[in-house]
């Protein structure tokens, strides 16, 4: 059955069975990706991917379920599923919305780009086959390129609602990375960089190569540095993954169950005045872009700091039902999984400095271009342990490459300690976008 | 799953297009989680995964597809558009399938199936109660059940054919306590490659006493100066650093791509002389444990590492013959919508001579890293990175006060030589290791250990 089919389907059972509030979200995915090594394509990799996933409210019990086959008899036994999962679960009163109104067509967002299908087979083996031949032409301290791929991957959404709600939205984007691993003496780096947009630039795509292999060489040679604290610049790369790591305490439900560090801080001042967060739902081309979330709330532009205060909580339908008030439209769900919270695109207004400037404000600093893995970093607390790899800077001049360090402190008070913004933002396919920051306040060991 | 016949034509149809091998992985699966939090049943969910990954090898080219679709005709066609940019001559001819049966060494004795889900409803409720009630501090509980029963069938053109099943069953408890100086939290999380039975024999008084314990002990603890020092590294989950910045490196995967410290090392003492370590994938009913692999081979036992000499690289098909060495049962994938490499099964650091005692008295000042949490590895450089989620200093050979914050951080080739003693108390613990093939369930294991120095980063 095809997904829309499939939908109505669903919807038609529930009917006959008396159901009144049914939700069915269905995801489709389509990608075609290659792996290159040695001046050959090493790997294809072609996929078609369909899931289904029903939600049954039932004096305001949740029931959830999935199948990935879309035959008749499948969607009767996920729905079936669906209402017995919802039986056993206790009240959370949660009611289906009705259908937004005035909802603009999903095309004004620009997600999808039919010139992306175009990209032929050959086309993407060229781009990859030339990113290999430029990266290893660059220097001699090269031991391999260990990843090295393009791909091109679309996916839709579609949402239909018992209620009336239906919702489609498409997207598409095209991808290269390169990571390539070198060696001097004993030091082993591994350099990355990757390409993601939705509008084919085949020169820039094939061009990173070159940057990969530089980011490596870079920090070669790079050693640790004595216990000690001074400023820390994250770059634009950086900066957004920090945030996006400890960004559920703005989750209404985090707050509501006692996990966030900002329950109760409503109106009060977080952050410094030089700090403005919010969510924008509507960016053109952006990854985290639509017009209604994932249980058909019409979404919005939502201030979440204002110059330091703390003005929203993010919502979806059940943790609003739990203040009496409406959701701001920040559910999110896979066919798959039951519904959480999230942001669309997240954005940290910018700063005045280019990142040489903020790297010249303080007489000396650490700047972190590499962030090693999230596990010392606790979104509950907001404690920060985290190794990181970077440049040891003197009056704004790289002296040397550090790795073999961490650096530590606590999240939220990191917020009001942010000493300057950059003016620029990582330039690929996002949904968090946060400038360099000039951060003051970090216990760097090493 | 699938028509013999239509799984035939496929093999066939893939050679015919030029290709070495051809191989049709099919998956059914069955899955379920229960969730508490915040005292009540927060969500239930159920769902069935059904694909067909299709592969065709020319050389050690490789081309991967899959659908959910079982319809011949678009099996045939995805095969073709896999082919089309190495199309050549027909090489090879397909072998018969013969049907060869899995010897099953993973027995379930209560079938999850037979027991209703209000059981396991009842069970997240005495978890979270069993939980709170150490005292007002524990301010969440968050429980939740998940079992998942993969069905698949391997079939290849050298006339493999077998059919599997992995049930597994899976508890979480996370526990958040606050003492004052902010939110602390600890996670348990046991699992098997079994049935419903590990849930009636899991010890949910000490399941529920150590979630408790390490957050209320944690939520008075203070930071940690950060800086290099001996470790002591607790057992069980503690395995996780061999797992990430030792057993990556040794996949074939890293290997073959010459991105592993350990390219070219058989042979050679990579390791302190005490160390021995296994990758195990027939430990009955243990959480890594498989019958066979996702290419269809009998897992197996393969020593990495004895008394510091590196014996062996875990392979998958591809690994093996790239790199010229046996398979070792060790291909994996998350679902059909992974191509199978190299993975780890059960891997742990066997036990030692030593006693904890006397490896504590043996540390003058030092961090006892008694439960870690997450971490990563970059397999090219071996650089990692590890939370520590229970950890205490050691002054004067002895455990002293409770410290938050500490990560620790090196390259694993560095810190294996500087393991010097390890203790008899070997204990394996249930994860999810994430790679090129997706998420699959791995153990980790290890004895109490020493490191006698690594940088510990703090405040």
């Amino acid at each position: 059955m095809q997904p829309e089919a499939a939908i109505e389907h669903v919807l038609g059972l529930a009917r006959q069975s008396g159901l009144a509030e049914v939700d069915v979200l269905v995801e489709r995915g389509e990608s075609l990706g290659l792996k290159i090594r040695d001046a050959k394509v090493e790997k294809v990799d072609q996929s078609t991917s369909l899931g289904l996933g029903v939600r049954v409210l039932l004096d305001g019990r949740t029931g959830l379920a999935y199948t990935e086959r879309l035959e008749a008899s499948a969607l009767r036994r996920v729905l079936d599923e669906a209402l017995e999962n919802a039986e056993l679960q206790d009240q959370l009163e949660v009611n289906l919305p009705d259908p937004a109104e005035d909802v603009p067509a999903a095309e004004a967002l620009q997600l999808y780009n039919p010139e992306l299908e175009q990209l032929s087979f050959e086309e993407l083996a060229e781009v990859g086959l030339e990113i290999e031949a430029t990266a290893k032409q660059m220097d001699q301290r090269m031991v391999t390129l260990p990843y090295l791929g393009v791909s091109r991957e679309s996916g839709e959404w579609i949402l239909g609602t018992s209620k009336g709600t239906h919702y489609r939205q498409r997207a598409n984007s095209a991808t290269t990375y390169c990571g390539a691993l070198l060696q001097e003496g004993e030091s082993r780096k591994t350099g990355f960089w990757f390409w993601q947009m939705r509008d084919w630039n085949r020169a820039e795509a094939a061009a990173i190569g070159p940057k990969a292999v530089k980011e490596g060489t870079s920090l070669l040679g790079a050693k640790s540095i004595q216990n000690c604290k001074m400023p820390v610049i994250l770059d634009e790369y950086c900066a957004p993954q920090l945030l996006g790591m400890f960004f559920r305490a703005f989750h209404a439900d985090a707050a509501q169950k006692g996990t966030s560090r900002l329950a109760g801080r409503l109106g009060e001042k977080i952050a410094g005045e030089n700090v403005t967060l919010y969510d924008d739902p509507h960016i053109p081309g952006a990854c985290g872009s639509s017009h209604l979330d994932s249980e058909g709330v019409l979404t919005q532009k939502l201030s979440l700091v204002d110059q330091g205060v703390f003005e929203n909580f993010l919502y979806h339908v059940e943790s609003a039902s739990k203040e009496q008030r409406t959701s701001t439209g920040h559910a999110r769900r896979s066919y798959n999984s039951g519904i959480g919270t999230g942001s669309h695109n997240l954005v940290m207004e910018k700063g005045s400095y280019s990142l040489e400037e903020l790297c010249q404000q303080p007489e000396r600093a650490l700047l972190v271009t590499s962030l090693e893995g999230a596990a010392g970093c606790n979104s509950i607390s907001g404690d920060i342990s985290i190794g990181v790899q970077g440049f040891l800077l003197e009056k704004g001049e790289r002296v040397k490459p550090v790795d073999s360090i961490t650096i530590a402190g606590n999240f939220f008070d990191l917020l009001g300690q942010i000493q300057g913004l950059g003016n620029c933002y990582q330039p690929y396919l996002s949904k968090v976008f946060a400038p360099p920051m000039l951060l003051d306040g970090l216990a760097i060991s090493g | 799953m699938l028509a013999d016949q239509t799984i035939a034509k496929v093999l066939e149809h893939g050679l015919r297009q030029g290709a070495d091998f051809a191989e049709v992985f099919i998956e059914d699966s069955v899955s379920r989680s229960l969730d508490l939090l915040d005292r009540k049943i927060d969500q239930i969910n159920s769902g069935n995964s059904y694909g067909i990954g299709i592969r065709l090898l020319f050389g050690h080219e490789s081309c991967y597809g899959y659908s959910s679709d079982p319809d011949p005709a678009g099996l045939l066609q995805l095969t073709e558009n896999l082919a089309r940019s190495k199309r050549g001559e027909e090489r090879v001819t397909p072998k018969d399938l013969r049907r060869a049966p899995v010897n099953d060494q993973h027995r379930i004795r209560l079938s999850p199936e037979k027991v209703g889900k209000m059981d396991r409803v009842e069970l997240l409720r005495r978890l979270d109660q069993l939980t709170r009630s150490h005292g007002e501090a524990i301010r969440q509980v968050s429980a939740s059940i998940v079992e998942k029963k993969r069905s698949m069938l391997i079939a290849n053109s050298e006339g493999l054919f077998r059919e599997d099943s992995r049930q597994y069953m899976r508890v979480r408890l996370s526990a958040i306590a606050d003492t004052g100086d902010g939110p602390q939290g600890s996670a348990e999380s046991p699992g098997v490659l079994g049935g419903y039975e590990f849930l009636e024999e899991v010890d949910l008084e000490k399941l529920a006493r150590e979630a408790a314990e390490t957050a209320l002990r944690m939520a008075g603890a203070g930071y940690i100066d950060g800086g290099v020092m001996p470790v002591v590294m607790g057992n069980g989950f503690g395995g996780v650093i061999f797992h990430e910045a030792c057993g990556h490196p040794l996949e074939t995967e890293a290997i073959r791509k010459n991105a592993s410290p350990f390219t070219g090392k058989l042979g050679q003492s990579i390791a302190s002389p005490v160390l021995t370590a296994v990758d195990d994938g027939t430990i009955a009913n243990a959480w890594g444990s498989l019958n066979i692999d996702d290419e269809g081979n009998e897992a197996q036992r393969t020593v990495l590492i004895k008394d510091g000499v590196l014996q062996q690289y875990l392979s998958d098909r591809v690994g093996a013959a790239q790199v010229g060495v046996p398979q070792t049962g060790s291909s994996r994938r998350e679902s059909y919508k992974y191509a199978p490499v190299s993975r780890m099964r059960n891997t742990y650091i066997d036990k030692g001579p030593d006693k904890i005692e006397d490896i504590i008295r043996s540390v003058d000042h030092g961090l006892y890293a008694k439960k870690l949490g997450g971490g990563s590895v970059d397999p090219g450089t071996g650089e990692f990175n590890f939370a520590v989620q229970e950890g205490y200093i050691i002054r004067k050979g002895k455990v002293a006060e409770p410290v938050r914050g500490a990560t620790l951080i090196g390259k694993g080739y560095e810190v294996l030589p500087k393991i010097s003693m390890i203790a008899d108390d070997l204990e394996l613990a249930a994860g999810i290791c994430g790679a090129s093939s997706g998420m699959v369930p791995t153990t980790v294991g290890q004895p109490t250990l020493k490191i006698d120095s690594i940088l510990v980063g703090g405040r």
